[in-house]
């Protein structure tokens, strides 16, 4: 029916699939999460959580799906969400926290369990972190549960849940040092643009900016989608946005289009009249704290009828320049969305989930013959054999190049680059990181110029005015 | 064990019911692009093409179609489809005629394609049939057919025709040879032996196999294996309902020229029902004419390889009730995989090594089959075909893999000579998986927002 439609059959999904897992019981939109840096946690409706990974085993690799008996969980309960974190240095282990509903007949009881092991070696066992667990009985519905850092009072970065519910508040779960234990914390002390929500908040996603700001966005089920621009150190709501949709919000995300960090973005354009002058730098790891005032943000948002819609460049138009994901409403609700970059090019790919079973993926097009017109189009998609439910991008075969792990109704498929191309691509750029160090340029002078480029851009960046309020 | 869920999928219209042997792929009408041939048991026989969901022609034969098959029966150097019959119709159709016929006369009148549907040779031998085998089971490089039937018999014929036949009405089928069995047969197919030689094999319960010798190609001087002995006659071509003629002439040669092999093992049940294919290819020419590869599943879950040495090269155990066996080269390196499918829709892909990897269709399976099929772009490519039981057929036809085994992009730019070379030279230990691990990394995700302008 669409032109672009024959043309993608010819698009070749550029993924391989490596494992399919199936699952006793149904996940949902909350149901996967990294824990760790090489394990997924999947959980299913019946109470079970399935720990994803690759063993190695007699030089081989294989995957293994194992369910983890995370302790005081009911088995009458239905699992809602899932979510775990590494604590921020200079505290060490994962913490995993799960929401239920403990449904025992007359009366049924929402539920927040905490795992985390405070025992030193044993900070991030998955499994003995299973066995300690907080216990909090909830006075709402949970939603989507959500981490990320925060900076305290005393200068240092802890990591929080945040927790959504049907009560139209979003709850601070915070963990309380001299207890060693998380207890729930008013929010508004440390993200005051997450008060007098006009909704129940369906998802959550925060972006932290160069010069302790942050973006924080949210989206709930009455179509609304808020957008705060906020000075973590005060914490002040520098700015916010807020658009009423037609439809409940299944995903906000914020995010730039350049790859990695916006160090790294911000890093190419500033050593653009050489790029090639320190190819080895990343190897001596670069200060990700930097900070950085070039990167340009978006936000992505899905809704359960709507198109998708991508709000370009929100730190100078906030969301008054809506982009639309041309036939993502295609597909029934889209469920889910990540933003990374698949082809390597260092420039990232929106990729969509919907409920028709479709994988849809967008990339962002310079068209420069019909003059600054810029679009999001679609690349490729790709059937799957149920729901789209959550997608992660991560390195679970420990080899630098990521998976991307599907969460469907019926379990949980990990994909993995064409690895015969990939590795030609890797010799390839290998070869030319080589034929840019060997002539002549030592890796200290590589260095020199990395400095020079710093010192440069200096200036610049303390001299871009924040946004205006 | 790792499990894969194939996606793309074609759907085909098919309302009958059908035997379980009366699906193959092969290349109908000789553009060398295969088909799908079905039959089904009100004696329709069903051609489909690419990802058309309705059937490129239709046939009907008579009786109740058991098999069907592609091949150069008639050994003119192409392929006709042949379809059998429970009552024991054989029925020859040449489809290159009808897929020119069907590209001219699309303007011309009805009654030229209603012509066009009879088959272009018909006849009768003896009925109860269950299996079809189209292939050179005496080395003499011509093709002959082999039938299995219920009743434990299996019959070899030739085509046979006058030196001036203007066309195939002409011809016959001449009963070569019958071997009378002691189990039921589900399988026939032909494997190299340890000389070269090809074997006809069948399969018999409880996971055994056994060769059937074809006499009249050690007995008579290979000219005269064309004649067949004038006792063995068939019954005249297309003649009435007189088949029990044919089933009456005694096997020429006097033993009976049944070798049985019974496989050791745990097997539970002597009488399970054991399929078997042959002439896995091995990956080289070579290897795979001299001492060839069979595989052999049963219904109660039990799988092996074994090659013509009797040498058994794996052996699996499953849950599952397997019904049918195929084989299929998914990685593309040339060596033909095991493919099993049990009555519940898991599906086993097994490679030489005994790697397997798993795919459940969503359905319970009439019939099954794997290999060669044009459904998109034009060519052929490894597919698996399912018939289950709400009226449709599905064909998977992206199921090539990379490889079969789960691997990282170490270890594949281990193998590759370049790599160790470049690391040395870009001063990296190569033997520090955290740093070699941070290297791709970076190289992956951030040199390409630098390479690219």
């Amino acid at each position: 029916m669409f032109p672009r439609m024959q043309s993608e059959e010819k698009d070749a999904f550029p993924f391989v699939e490596d494992s399919f897992s199936r699952f006793p019981s149904q996940s949902n939109i909350y149901g996967l999460c990294q824990a760790g840096e090489q394990e997924l946690l999947a959980a299913t409706l019946k109470g079970k959580v399935v720990c994803f990974r690759y063993q190695e085993l007699q030089q081989k690799i294989r995957p293994v799906a194992k369910e983890v008996q995370f302790t005081y969980i009911p088995v009458d309960a239905e699992i809602v969400s899932i979510d775990a974190f590494n604590k921020s240095a200079p505290n060490r282990g994962l913490v995993v926290g799960i929401t239920f509903i403990k449904d025992s007949g007359d009366k049924a009881t929402p539920f927040l369990n905490i795992y985390c092991d405070y025992e030193p070696g044993s900070e991030f066992n998955l499994e003995s972190i299973a066995q300690s667990c907080l216990n909090l009985e909830l006075q709402f519905t949970p939603f989507q549960l959500y981490h990320t850092e925060v900076h305290c009072e005393g200068g240092g970065r802890e990591t929080v849940f945040l927790l959504s519910g049907h009560d139209q508040k979003i709850h601070l779960y915070k963990e309380n040092a001299s207890l060693h234990q998380f207890e729930e914390q008013p929010v508004e002390r440390l993200f005051p643009e997450l008060q007098k929500l006009p909704s129940n908040v369906l998802w959550l996603d925060m972006l932290s900016l160069p010069g302790g700001r942050r973006f924080s966005t949210y989206g709930c089920q009455n179509g609304c989608v808020g957008l705060a621009l906020v000075d973590q150190s005060k914490p002040e709501v520098l700015q916010s946005w807020q658009v009423l949709q037609d439809s409940p919000i299944s995903t906000v995300l914020l995010f730039s289009l350049n790859s990695d960090s916006p160090s790294t973005a911000a890093e190419v354009k500033a050593c653009r009249p050489s790029p090639y002058l320190h190819p080895n730098a990343p190897l001596t790891g670069f200060n990700e704290s930097r900070c950085e005032e070039m990167g340009s943000y978006n936000l992505l948002v899905t809704s359960t009828i709507e198109t998708a819609i991508v709000y370009r460049d929100i730190q100078e138009h906030g969301m008054s320049h809506p982009e639309f994901l041309l036939e993502s409403d295609q597909w029934d609700a889209v469920l889910c969305a990540l933003v990374v970059d698949l082809d390597f090019d260092g420039q990232k790919e929106v990729l969509i989930g919907t409920y028709g079973q479709e994988l849809l993926c967008y990339k962002f097009q310079e068209q420069s013959h019909v003059g600054s017109e810029r679009r999001f189009q679609m690349v490729w998609r790709r059937s799957f054999k149920s729901p789209v439910l959550s997608i992660t991008y991560s390195d679970l075969t420990g080899d630098g190049l990521k998976e991307l792990a599907i969460l469907t109704l019926k379990g949980l498929h990990i994909m993995q680059h064409s690895l015969s191309s990939t590795a030609d691509l890797v010799l390839q750029r290998l070869s030319r990181r080589l034929s840019i160090m060997t002539p002549g340029s030592e890796l200290s002078s590589g260095h020199d110029s990395q400095d020079k480029a710093d010192t440069v851009r200096a200036p610049e960046s303390t001299c871009q005015p924040p946004p205006p309020p | 064990m790792r499990s894969l869920n194939f996606v793309q999928r074609v759907s085909l219209d098919f309302t009958g019911t059908l035997f379980p042997h009366a699906i193959c792929l092969g290349d109908a009408d000789n553009d060398t692009l295969n088909e799908l041939v079905v039959g089904d048991t009100s004696g329709k026989l069903l051609i489909y093409k690419n990802d058309v969901s309705k059937p490129w022609m239709t046939r009907t034969c008579v009786g109740m179609l058991t098999c069907v098959a592609v091949g150069d029966v008639c050994n003119k150097g192409k392929n006709f489809v042949v379809a059998v019959s429970a009552e024991g119709w054989f029925h020859l159709f040449d489809m290159t005629a009808a897929a020119s016929g069907k590209a001219d006369s699309v303007s011309q009148h009805e009654s030229l394609c209603l012509d066009d549907q009879k088959p272009c040779f018909t006849q009768h031998i003896p009925a109860n049939t269950k299996v079809l085998l189209i292939s050179d089971i005496d080395g003499d490089g011509h093709w002959e057919l082999v039938v299995g039937y219920t009743d434990r018999v299996v019959r070899a014929f030739r085509w046979e025709e006058p030196a001036d036949a203007a066309d195939l009405g002409s011809g016959q089928l001449v009963l070569l040879k019958k071997w009378l069995l002691e189990g039921q047969v589900d399988s026939l197919s032909v494997n190299p032996g340890n000389e070269g030689l090809p074997e006809l094999m069948v399969s018999q319960p409880g996971c055994g196999y056994a060769i059937l010798l074809c006499s009249w190609a050690t007995q008579a001087p290979p000219a005269a294996a064309g004649d067949p002995p004038p006792d063995a006659g068939d019954p005249p071509p297309a003649a009435g309902g007189d088949g029990s003629g044919g089933t009456a002439v005694s096997t020429p040669g006097s033993p009976r020229d049944v070798i049985l092999h019974l496989t050791t093992g745990r097997i539970h049940n002597k009488n399970v029902s054991t399929h078997l294919i042959g002439s896995i290819s091995r990956g080289s020419k070579e290897e795979s004419s001299k001492c060839g590869l069979f595989a052999m599943c049963t219904l109660d879950g039990t799988l092996k390889l074994m090659d013509s040495s009797e040498q058994l090269w794996w052996s699996v155990q499953v849950d599952h009730q397997l019904f049918a066996l195929q084989k299929l080269d998914v990685t593309g390196d040339g060596r033909e995989e095991v493919v099993a499918c049990a009555w519940d829709g898991q599906t086993y892909i097994i490679d030489h090594h005994r790697t397997v990897v798993r795919f459940q269709f969503e359905e319970n399976v009439n019939a099954f089959c794997a290999g060669q099929y044009t459904c998109k772009e034009g060519r052929n490519s490894p597919c698996l075909v399912y018939v289950g039981f709400n009226h449709k057929i599905y064909v998977y036809w992206r199921v090539g893999l990379e490889r079969m085994e789960p691997t990282n992009l170490l270890r594949l730019l281990e193998q590759r000579p370049a790599f160790q070379g470049l690391l040395q030279q870009l001063g990296l230990d190569g033997e520090d998986p955290a740093a070699v691990r941070k290297l791709l990394a970076d190289v992956l995700y951030k040199d390409g927002a630098v390479q690219t302008p």
